[in-house]
């Protein structure tokens, strides 16, 4: 893509540098998307964000699904430096950070404003050279950087100290013409950076800065800064879009994560034409992620619970995608299907205390390997418990015995020696529920459906993994 | 539901439907609703659908223009994936949501 002039910059000819926030886990799914969908390269993943080069347009850009935050960099660096318990040291290399290259400010301002479009005109773009650089945040934003933060960087290792002092003012009053138009912003930008009290004593209170504004202070902010410290790098950047990209204009009430629900579709390899199921739909979360990225497909849901299903029905209009889903409201271990007639199962397995372990698993599973062609894949969202259990009995040549029946005796022993008892008991774990009554410990996956890959993600306080299966053909059954 | 959908639901069990539901289609509840016609989508359909359940069904509805079955070449045939189109997913019938509760 040539490089395009306009009034108020230039447009890089090998396309813009941005970084994105992902969840726990989704990054590989996003680094592959953004080779997919928006031809990105230089693609790389440190530490929770994942950066990339595009050419694409805003309108691109918004259809990233594995993603919580889209923004464009405008600087990524060593670390600061902070072997040295000497604030003022600190200091000046955050003064430093902001200050240096100026180019690299000027440059993002300047994309970040063919991207939205905004009025080039001169006298418009000195008045706002003013305040370009300070944090704004509207009436109906919540966008706090704390909060971002927090939110977003887990691994957030240290906060920063500084201590604002007059002679960073009297510094920043030094500085040149060309940088006139900064100097009040620097100021203001670094009032806001940080405030702290000395650094080593751990009874002293130390904190992050968070700004929020509104009513007319909002109003004269026309940019947000976002800033990441930690000990892999310092990164700068400006937010893309107010909204972040997980949150969904077409889901109107969102069940499973948005971002956890797509990343499952894509695991999946809908193909047109595919018949596509989600058994416990809730929701239909999953349903309207795959049905926005998937059209041609023919996706159906069921569920037990009227209200979810209603919630559903909801949902699919709200998105327009009535004519494409459709919900039953039927068991997950009765399905009315024939057999071999679906060819993708995609399904958010229901976590906690609803749900026991052992045989309803069993049984859940059962229906699915029925229903589902040979050849066909699952995709399944499991707690950590199910996918432990699950992962302790893993195939590979091991002879099934009886499918389905249910006998007194724990699975697991029927999967690994059909003879012996007792060498088992030892390894089974002490998390197994109820043994007495014929509940299985340990669920073997059934013969024919085959592990293929599974990948740990994060649900904000719990963990979970995303496993994919692939249905054999089976021998013996 | 959509005829797509009946006819996947009926041919679990021919005539009768899960746990001795039958899939009994009633002409008063049926409901037109246009769908944009997307020939691709049809085309690989026409493989799943269970034929005599579907003609069984467009009967009781008093539907007419339904293909008898799949002919030669149907994947390029546009006359027949229209009719097909219409007969499977423009045709409804009760509620959107398909109450198959299973008895007792």
């Amino acid at each position: 893509m040539a490089a395009l002039p306009t009034d108020s910059g230039w447009w890089p000819a090998a396309g813009a540098r941005f970084f994105c926030t992902a969840g726990r886990g989704l990054e590989p799914f996003l680094m592959r998307e953004v080779r997919a969908r928006l031809a990105a390269t230089q693609v790389e993943y440190i530490s929770g964000k994942v950066f990339f080069t595009t050419c694409s347009d805003l309108n691109m850009l918004k259809k990233l699904k594995s993603a919580e935050r889209l923004f464009l960099l405008i600087k990524k660096q060593f670390p600061l430096n902070v072997s040295s318990v000497s604030k003022g040291k600190i200091f000046n290399e955050m003064q430093r950070l902001v200050n240096d290259d100026p180019e690299s400010w000027l440059s993002a301002i300047s994309i970040w404003k063919n991207l939205l479009e905004l009025d080039a005109k001169e006298d418009k773009l000195s008045q706002r050279d003013a305040n370009p650089l300070k944090r704004k945040v509207e009436e109906n934003d919540i966008i706090n950087p704390k909060k971002l933060k927090t939110k977003q960087m887990q691994e957030l290792q240290e906060s920063r100290e500084c201590q604002l002092e007059k002679q960073m003012e009297e510094a920043t009053v030094e500085q040149g013409d060309f940088l006139t138009n900064r100097e009040k912003s620097q100021e203001a930008f670094q009032n806001d950076v940080v405030k702290a009290v000395a650094a080593p004593n751990q009874k002293d209170l130390t904190f992050r800065v968070s700004c929020r504004c509104s009513g007319s202070m909002a109003k004269t902010f026309t940019a947000q800064i976002f800033i990441h410290l930690n000990d892999i790098y310092s990164v700068v950047g400006i937010p893309v879009f107010r909204v972040p990209l997980a949150s969904r204009a077409y889901i109107k009430t969102a069940g499973l994560r948005s971002t956890i629900a797509w990343a499952m579709a894509s695991l999946a390899e809908i193909k047109a034409g595919a018949l596509v199921l989600d058994p416990m739909c809730g929701l239909g979360t999953i349903l309207l992620e795959a049905a926005k990225e998937w059209p041609d497909v023919y996706y159906v849901g069921a569920d037990v619970s009227d209200s979810q299903l209603l919630g559903a029905c909801d949902n699919l209009k709200a998105a327009g995608l009535q004519d494409k889903i459709e919900l039953l409201k039927v068991s997950v271990i009765e399905l009315p299907l024939p057999s071999e007639s679906v060819d993708i199962i995609i399904s958010d397995i229901p976590f906690g205390k609803k749900f026991k372990l052992g045989k309803d698993i069993k049984n859940i599973l059962q229906e699915m390997e029925r229903v589902l062609h040979v050849g066909g894949t699952i995709v399944l969202l499991l707690s950590e418990d199910h996918h432990r259990r699950l992962q302790d009995c893993e195939p590979g040549g091991i002879p099934r015995n009886s499918k389905g029946s249910h006998t007194d005796e724990p699975g697991i022993e029927k999967c690994l020696n059909p003879g012996g008892k007792t060498d088992l008991s030892d390894t089974v774990s002490s998390s197994a529920e109820t043994g007495g009554q014929g509940d299985l410990d340990k669920m073997p996956p059934f013969g024919s459906l085959v592990p293929v890959d599974h990948y740990r993600v994060s649900l904000g306080r719990t963990g979970a993994f995303i496993c994919r299966y692939r249905k054999s053909p089976s021998s013996g059954r | 539901m959509k005829l797509l959908t009946h006819n996947l639901l009926s041919s679990h069990v021919r005539g009768v439907g899960p746990r001795g539901f039958p899939l009994r289609l009633q002409a008063t509840e049926v409901r037109i609703n246009p769908v944009e016609f997307n020939p691709d989508f049809v085309a690989r359909m026409i493989p799943k659908v269970e034929w005599a359940a579907l003609l069984e069904a467009a009967d009781t509805l008093h539907l007419v223009e339904v293909p008898k079955g799949p002919i030669e070449g149907y994947e390029h045939d546009e006359k027949f994936l229209r009719q097909m189109h219409h007969v499977l997913l423009e045709v409804r019938t009760g509620p959107s949501l398909a109450s198959l509760a299973t008895a007792g």
